[in-house]
């Protein structure tokens, strides 16, 4: 029986279609703001997995004259160097949706990993991590970032690792307490009366339930990475070898007498529309998703 | 208690961080700027690793480093060749200056704005507003300051392009203060705009569940006035979480201030802090990060004492 269901060629469609059908449900759940979101989060991830294909002119080398402004060959005109813009901005998406997704992973799953493990242990271990993450609150993240990048060189990796040292304790304190309110559900408590191993609950009972919250928190995570990436690009300690669009605008503001000429209307404007539209997307796909994933807030309005 | 341990874990942060840095601050300080090219042999390089007391043990590094600290001393900056407390002391005014306007700024808009959309709840007004306010408050504020400075400043003219007040002029009392607050009015904007968005959206919530509370409808059966209904009572109670929201947000306040004095080159600890990472100068930075994070952590002790006497529920029973 279970052969037939395998040769069967409707069934095997069946999986694409449930996922389809899915999709379609979720992409009507989001309002007009979400919608708008994750179109352009999946536009710039095209973008940017597909800059060779979007772009004609190197990214890293002269292809003209300097400071041509955008049209013809160069669509959005070209820097001091001579560099397309165009290209830069393609490649420069790669960087900041690496950050982003970079740090979501490592502080979104370091983060869970702690939550659930304070949570569901509790104890001394616990306390001192509710107390880190507290202090880890209060803490003025930049001047510590400006520091630690400082300290740790300013390498793509580092910046990442940098970020998601500070940024672990956000999905950390969210989890921690739907742990402490899963942990107390009936169900759970059946389960472990039956004999169920810590792990299997973790990943039986636990994970299901949690993803949604993580999955939220780390769409933040990558906003709030994505804009600080900028922020040290901007105050000049961004990768070097690796141009993001935090580093163009950073360049743009150091070419002395800028808001004199005419430059600033595409070397400076155009990274920073990439930037801000793309931060801008993520924030409202996020809210939406967090008004989707959290009953409690539907409750409340 | 907790704010005790807080200080402690940034001071040792502090004083451990800078020593495990790469680079060398003398390395830094006889290759710099191209023209001015000095090497150090290595008995002046030993001479000032012993005058700057690198060569002690950590532990040594330390305890000296926590008793100068007690007693104002952050050392001596590499770079400046000055006292870091008076570097900082010259340069911490303007950044408060720009921070504490912002505050209030932004205070003043949310709360106006907030109760605004709460008593217009539903209506076109709000939700545009709203939305707005959403789209403001995920924009960073560096990438709004430069948008302003390249409207008002580059386009119009408006407001100056840099710096804190205008050099070479003599102005006396009205006309400095006017100087002062014409080259501050930029940076304050941008941050209060990159921050009113958080306190907006909690005015409008907290206003709302306010407004259906059981006094008000008791107000509301005395006859009051809905003018004194709305800003006597609800206000009052609606305002409360704002100190806790104010002090919280105080470390990304401090941390858009730091941006945002670069993008209009305003001589505040931000503009110093850059320059300081550049030179590798340590003492410097780290008297920079110390001030940040003790006025940042000072700000949310004061929250939490203001709180437990603006609310009266809080009173009398301890939280540790």
């Amino acid at each position: 029986m279970y052969q037939s269901q395998v040769m069967n060629p409707r069934l095997l469609l069946r999986v694409p279609g449930e996922l389809y059908k899915k999709g379609i449900a979720f992409w009507k759940s989001l309002s007009i703001f979400g919608k708008f979101g994750l179109t352009v989060i999946l536009a710039m991830i095209i973008l940017a997995v597909g800059a060779p294909f979007f772009t004609w002119l190197p990214h890293n080398v002269s292809s003209g004259p300097a400071l041509v402004p955008p049209g013809g060959d160069h669509l959005m005109g070209t820097d001091e160097m001579g560099v397309d813009l165009w290209s830069q901005i393609c490649y420069g998406a790669r960087v900041s949706l690496l950050v982003g997704l970079g740090t979501a992973l490592l502080a979104g799953l370091g983060g869970g990993i702690i939550g659930i493990w304070a949570g569901y242990r509790g104890g001394w271990i616990e306390r001192v991590i509710m107390r880190l993450i507290d202090i880890m609150i209060v803490l003025p993240d930049l001047p510590i970032m400006v520091i630690l990048a400082a300290f740790f060189g300013s390498s793509l990796r580092n910046i990442i690792i940098v970020l998601a040292l500070f940024s672990w304790s956000h999905p950390a304190r969210i989890i921690r307490a739907q742990v402490l309110s899963l942990k107390e559900q009936g169900y759970i408590k059946m389960a472990k009366s039956y004999g169920a191993g810590d792990l299997y609950i973790i990943f039986k009972h636990f994970l299901p339930e949690l993803f949604p919250i993580l999955a939220v928190s780390m769409i933040r995570l990558s906003g709030m990475a994505i804009v600080t990436e900028a922020a040290l690009s901007f105050l000049g300690l961004g990768d070097p070898t690796s141009k993001s669009w935090g580093l163009i605008i950073n360049h743009a503001l150091n070419f002395s007498g800028i808001y004199f000429t005419p430059f600033w209307k595409w070397w400076l404007m155009y990274p920073w529309a990439f930037l801000t539209l793309l931060i801008t997307s993520l924030a409202l796909f996020g809210r939406d998703l967090e008004r989707i994933a959290d009953p409690r807030v539907v409750k409340r309005n | 208690m907790e704010y005790a341990i807080t200080f402690m874990v940034i001071i040792t942060l502090n004083f451990m961080l800078p020593r495990m840095m790469p680079g060398d601050p003398f390395l830094h300080l006889s290759g710099e700027g191209g023209e001015e090219v000095w090497a150090f042999t290595a008995e002046q390089r030993q001479y000032f690793i012993e005058y700057y007391g690198l060569d002690r043990p950590l532990p040594e590094q330390y305890a000296r480093y926590l008793t100068g600290l007690i007693q104002g001393d952050m050392g001596v900056s590499y770079y400046y060749k000055d006292q870091v407390s008076s570097i900082i002391l010259r340069r911490l005014p303007w950044t408060l200056m720009i921070v504490a306007g912002a505050t209030l700024l932004s205070l003043l808009l949310g709360t106006v704005l907030g109760s605004f959309s709460a008593f217009h709840r539903e209506s076109w007004k709000d939700k545009s507003l709203y939305l707005l306010m959403i789209v403001f408050s995920e924009i960073p504020a560096f990438l709004l300051g430069i948008v302003l400075l390249i409207i008002f400043a580059a386009g119009m003219g408006l407001f100056p392009l840099s710096g804190a007040m205008r050099h070479f002029a003599n102005y006396t009392g009205w006309e400095h203060v006017k100087n002062v607050l014409h080259h501050a009015a930029l940076p304050v904007i941008t941050l209060s705009l990159a921050r009113v968005g958080g306190i907006y959206l909690l005015v409008r919530n907290t206003f709302t569940t306010v407004m259906g509370k059981d006094y008000i409808r008791t107000a509301r059966a005395k006859g009051l006035t809905e003018k004194r209904i709305r800003y006597y009572h609800a206000l009052r109670n609606a305002l409360l979480p704002l100190v806790t929201r104010v002090a919280l947000q105080m470390g990304a306040m401090v941390g858009g201030a730091v941006l945002v004095e670069n993008v209009f080159a305003y001589p505040g600890l931000g503009l110093l802090m850059r320059q300081a990472v550049f030179v590798r100068d340590y003492p410097l930075l780290q008297g920079i990060f110390l001030v940040l994070a003790f006025g940042v952590l000072g700000a949310n002790l004061l929250a939490d004492l203001l709180y437990r006497v603006l609310d009266p529920r809080t009173r009398g029973q301890e939280t540790a």
